[in-house]
């Protein structure tokens, strides 16, 4: 990463948001807003609170079930690989890994932004060569992500992904997991909204389940005293003692 | 005893305000309806992922010793609660308020510790049911 010595005034609104001209954003040496830096996890200012820390979709904000969306909200079946995989530790995936409650580190350069959250050490390559998508590859649990600048916002558009959950939402709802399909595309837009603040937009297309597309605006809280910290080291298989709820005499 | 003030004030403080994610579910391994309270002695600290474990051997009257592990947060988790390794280690005599694993066994989610000093530090994940009361 390379970040410009000077800080550059945004000028002029440009890209899906409208910034306000005033905010002040790093950039990088190509002129590009610069993300890097350590960042909580995205929240929303309003809607639908999970039973846990992680941020979950607002479902006033989601498109109506298509007919044949219904496995959307998958119940539990007494399997704890099913209803748990976490537990074996299995990937969170993408988007719903994202929106648990840790740091997020970004790490940008001119060709790559590299996401990487704590949770799991969650760890995205998006390259922003102009490349395409990837062809022929088995469907991922973080899918394929390709991003490009539309003025200061970076859009990443994701796709070829495994049936998933979509969200944490099945900890305030066991009987809802809330199931992305393979067919799921996830857009994000991500752009300044002030010095201390990304805006940070989801936009779920699944035409598996929904009749279209929807989109639910949250933002990120730059934490520098974590760039301080670094991010912790997380490995699952370190001493997973309970696997399935089943634990060794002590 | 080693303990650092500021920490546990701090994971006293921010409880609520500094939410963590759970790698599990509680209610897929931790029975609500069966809290435990054990008091004791720290025998071992596993400082890992994805839940720290500490064990604790409690005597009864007869001095016959039972052994309990107790889950907590993951370690980077606790740190950000400002939760170190060092606030709990082996020696240290501690109660503990939790909730027992679904299997019977004396595994149990270690949500709440208090010191002798009356000291309290919660070990527990966001999501993991927190005790009532001071004891």
């Amino acid at each position: 990463m390379i970040r410009s010595a000077a800080f550059v005034a945004i000028l002029a609104a440009s890209g899906l948001y409208a910034q306000n001209a005033s905010i002040i954003v790093p950039r990088t040496a190509d002129g590009k807003p610069d993300f890097s830096g350590t960042y909580e996890w995205p929240k929303a200012s309003s809607g639908e609170r999970c039973k846990c820390s992680a941020t979950v979709f607002d479902r006033n904000l989601m498109a109506p079930l298509k007919p044949g969306g219904e496995p959307f909200f998958e119940k539990p079946n007494g399997d704890p690989r099913h209803d748990e995989p976490r537990n074996f530790c299995m990937p969170a995936g993408f988007p719903s890994g994202m929106l648990s409650a840790n740091a997020v580190q970004f790490v940008q350069s001119k060709n790559d932004l590299v996401i990487v959250h704590e949770f799991q050490r969650m760890t995205r390559v998006i390259p922003l060569d102009g490349r395409p998508h990837r062809k022929g590859l088995e469907p991922m649990y973080l899918g394929d992500p390709v991003g490009h600048w539309e003025g200061d916002t970076l859009v990443i558009e994701t796709n070829n992904f495994k049936r998933w959950g979509l969200d944490d939402y099945y900890y305030s709802d066991r009987n809802q997991y809330r199931m992305h399909s393979d067919a799921l595309t996830v857009t994000e837009h991500i752009s300044w909204k002030d010095a201390k603040t990304l805006a940070y937009r989801l936009t779920i297309d699944d035409p598996k389940i929904f009749t279209r597309a929807w989109s639910e605006d949250f933002t990120m809280a730059a934490k520098p005293e974590w760039d301080a910290t670094g991010l912790y080291e997380y490995v699952c298989e370190e001493n997973n003692r309970c696997p399935g709820g089943k634990c060794p005499a002590p | 005893m080693k303990i650092r003030p500021l920490p546990l004030l701090l994971a006293i403080a921010s409880l609520s305000a500094l939410p963590l994610l759970a790698h599990h579910s509680f209610a897929a391994e931790y029975d609500d309806s069966k809290p435990v309270q054990v008091s004791g002695v720290v025998t071992r600290v596993e400082w890992q992922n994805p839940h720290i474990w500490f064990y604790v051997d409690s005597k009864d009257e007869s001095g016959k010793v039972t052994h309990w592990a107790f889950s907590g947060g993951a370690p980077g988790q606790l740190m950000r609660r400002g939760i170190y390794k060092d606030v709990i280690q082996p020696g240290m005599m501690v109660h503990v308020d939790g909730y027992r694993a679904k299997d019977g066994s004396n595994n149990a989610n270690g949500a709440k510790v208090t010191f002798p000093d009356g000291r309290m530090v919660f070990t527990a994940s966001a999501e993991d049911k927190i005790p009532e009361g001071k004891k």
